[in-house]
């Protein structure tokens, strides 16, 4: 007869073991990735002309670097399988994936917006697309409020302007004054 | 030799000269302290405006940047966690951990008196043993280069992380990533699938930032959703005591003067500089020390062994740049240009024809690391102050620093978008566990790598003879024993963990 107790821990085992198992799944589906990826690239050195001067040629190394990547993927993905294999239960997976993405929201929602501030820079420029970048990420992570608004707004405004006259005047490094504001 | 000697000193404790110095310290430190603000660029940055100086005045700002910036990277590295240098790498593997703690002005000053110790260290060691240093190291051939990388990178894989497997995965798709675009002895592109933005290859620097920086600020949000997202990185109060950390620094003294020596040794190899110091001189303090699980959990001897290993390449660079005219590093060969641009040619006789110049710069590098503990002691609660501001101004804020690191290497725009995707990237492996440092290593060595092998092929097509040289066998007899020994300690690990779940099993 098991304990409370014991039952309890019996289930944060058997929780712990499955949480393991698809920890383990979403890195096998990395090492196939890139394994599948190295075996493409591997072939793709290899096609690279040798050379007549050297007994390696420019395919010879990154041929070598993706077939050794491949190997390492092909022992870590039969790793991960057996270990799969041991941790068991894989039931859940489409919540579990929900509750990952739930984490770490505002992680991309700060990548998708830094995404459109690379792709904005050189059209809007620096200092424009900087404040717009820093105004919204800010708020993003410390939520909207009047007192935020107004910090925000503040660091937005010597991040984007302040930094872009810092760098020209005093590092001689000229950031993109973007295509709408180039004379 | 004294009179050259007391010739360069006095052209250094010229007052303008210390002026231009102290400015160049902080200078380095402010740099070096930004993520993606390598001490290299900062070096960059500054040849310009030592043109209208004497060389000697000239070198002499360049060294402080440089002593600056290798103590700079620490600061971000111990407390965002994201080092702000290559050669600070192992620096976060406990400074990060000790900050987190709630001991962010104890890993600071343990850092910055590594650092001067160690470069002090080093200052000594490039006075007195120079000449046979210098002869050790250009006595290596490209079979020993090889080995010595191949080493370095399974030291790595090794060190950090949970898995050995994933950090070997890791370094490899370093090594993969760095043989994008232009192969290093020919130029032919490789690689490429014709898109312009991987024509030049990936810059590392792009890759580090994208690598590190990214993928940590990413991560610093992830819990925004339970209500921590305003919360400063480091929230206790701070407190460091100065004096009795350089007292507990200087209780750790052969971890101390070993990690120097390996900084001292491994700076003196041409292409080996501080990235691959910090990570072997912290890998020897763990082994040699009674507690080596207390690593990677904010023990003491891990920041003593980073900082005092990566700021003692400093001086050992120097070493077959004075000696030879052979640069140790890219911050080496940027001094060796500012010396040429003055019309002064640096190889053997350097020290013969300029001795004043030669010694000026071993008191230089002196005054530089004093310069440096001054500046950091009197203001390292201004750094501090980095801790109290909210995620909210940090993140975005050092992102935006990352973007401008990332553009003004080479004022392209679509390294930007390489950073974006290297950042994804980035992220997601360290989500899955994998341990980035090998990966930054491995884009880092890559060239070096791929170059001596193919030099070494080049002059005899027998792969033999990597092992029948004696410093080469012994590089990659120790590469594999590094190896075995962590499938060793893993499987140890695991035969302890059993029991438990074997009884877990049994329920």
């Amino acid at each position: 007869m098991m304990s409370p107790n014991g039952k309890s821990a019996a289930a944060d085992a058997s929780a712990s073991a499955a949480m393991r198992a698809k920890t383990e799944l979403a890195r096998l589906i990395s090492y196939v990735v890139f394994g599948l990826g190295s075996v493409y690239l591997s072939v793709r050195a290899g096609q690279l002309p040798t050379s007549r001067w050297e007994p390696l040629g420019a395919g010879s190394f990154p041929k070598l670097v993706f077939a050794v990547l491949a190997v390492l993927c092909l022992i870590a993905a039969v790793r991960a399988v057996v270990d799969i294999r041991k941790g068991g239960k894989l039931d859940g997976l489409g919540s579990a994936f929900c509750q990952w993405i739930k984490v770490r929201r505002v992680s991309f929602a700060i990548f998708g917006l830094l995404v459109v501030y690379l792709l904005a820079l050189p059209v809007v420029g620096f200092s424009l697309a900087t404040f717009v970048f820093l105004m919204i990420a800010q708020l993003l992570i410390a939520g909207i409020s009047k007192k935020t608004i107004i910090q925000s707004l503040i660091a937005a405004l010597i991040f984007s302007v302040g930094l872009n006259m810092l760098f020209a005047e005093v590092f001689n490094v000229f950031l993109p004054r973007g295509v709408l504001f180039a004379g | 030799m004294l009179d050259a000697f007391l010739a360069g000193a006095h052209q250094v404790f010229a007052f303008d000269t210390l002026i231009y110095m102290l400015i160049g310290s902080v200078a380095g430190i402010v740099a070096a302290a930004i993520p993606g603000f390598t001490v290299t660029m900062a070096i960059i940055l500054t040849l310009p405006l030592t043109f209208a100086m004497g060389p000697l005045q000239g070198v002499s700002v360049m060294l402080s940047v440089y002593v600056g910036g290798y103590t700079g990277g620490l600061i971000s590295a111990a407390l965002l966690g994201i080092p702000g240098t290559p050669s600070s790498v192992a620096t976060t593997f406990d400074a990060y951990p000790m900050a987190r703690k709630g001991e962010p002005g104890r890993a600071l000053s343990l850092g910055i008196w590594s650092s001067f110790f160690g470069t002090v260290i080093s200052t000594i060691v490039l006075i007195v043993a120079a000449p046979p240093l210098a002869l050790i190291a250009v006595k290596l051939g490209p079979w020993e280069y090889f080995a010595l990388i191949v080493f370095a990178l399974t030291i790595v894989a090794s060190l950090v992380g949970n898995s050995l497997l994933r950090g070997l995965i890791a370094g490899v798709i370093g090594l993969g990533l760095a043989t994008v675009g232009p192969d290093p002895m020919m130029g032919r592109p490789r690689l490429t699938f014709d898109a312009d933005m991987l024509m030049a290859g990936l810059p590392f620097l792009v890759v580090l930032i994208g690598i590190f920086a990214i993928s940590q600020l990413m991560g610093e949000v992830e819990d925004h959703g339970k209500g921590k997202g305003t919360d400063a990185l480091i929230p206790d109060v701070i407190e460091f005591k100065t004096w009795a950390v350089m007292r507990e620094v200087l209780m750790h003294p052969v971890n101390l003067v070993r990690s120097s020596l390996v900084g001292v040794f491994i700076g003196a190899l041409p292409g080996a500089g501080g990235s691959i110091a910090n990570l072997l001189a912290y890998d020897q303090a763990k082994r040699s020390s009674k507690n080596p699980e207390e690593f990677g959990k904010g023990t003491p001897d891990g920041v003593i062994a980073s900082e005092a290993g990566n700021s003692a390449t400093a001086g050992g660079g120097l070493i077959p740049m004075i000696a030879l005219g052979i640069p140790g590093s890219a911050v080496d060969a940027i001094l060796m240009a500012a010396l040429m641009v003055h019309g002064i040619s640096v190889g053997p006789r350097l020290i013969m024809d300029n001795a004043d110049l030669a010694y000026g710069m071993f008191v230089a590098m002196a005054v530089a690391s004093l310069m440096m503990l001054v500046v950091c002691v009197l203001s390292m609660r201004l750094f501090l102050r980095v801790t109290d501001i909210p995620k909210q101004f940090i993140v975005p804020t050092v992102m935006i620093c990352c973007v401008i690191g990332a553009f003004a290497l080479n004022n392209r725009v679509t390294d930007l978008y390489l950073l974006g995707a290297i950042g994804l990237v980035g992220y997601g492996l360290k989500s899955l566990d994998y341990p980035l440092a090998p990966l930054v290593l491995g884009v880092i060595l890559g060239p070096i790598a791929e170059t001596n092998l193919r030099r070494a092929l080049m002059s005899d097509g027998d792969w033999t003879v990597f092992f029948t040289r004696p410093i080469s066998a012994v590089l990659l007899a120790a590469a594999v024993l590094s190896v075995i020994f962590s499938v060793r300690s893993v499987l140890k690990m695991r035969k302890k963990d059993r029991p438990a779940t074997d009884e877990q099993d049994g329920d």
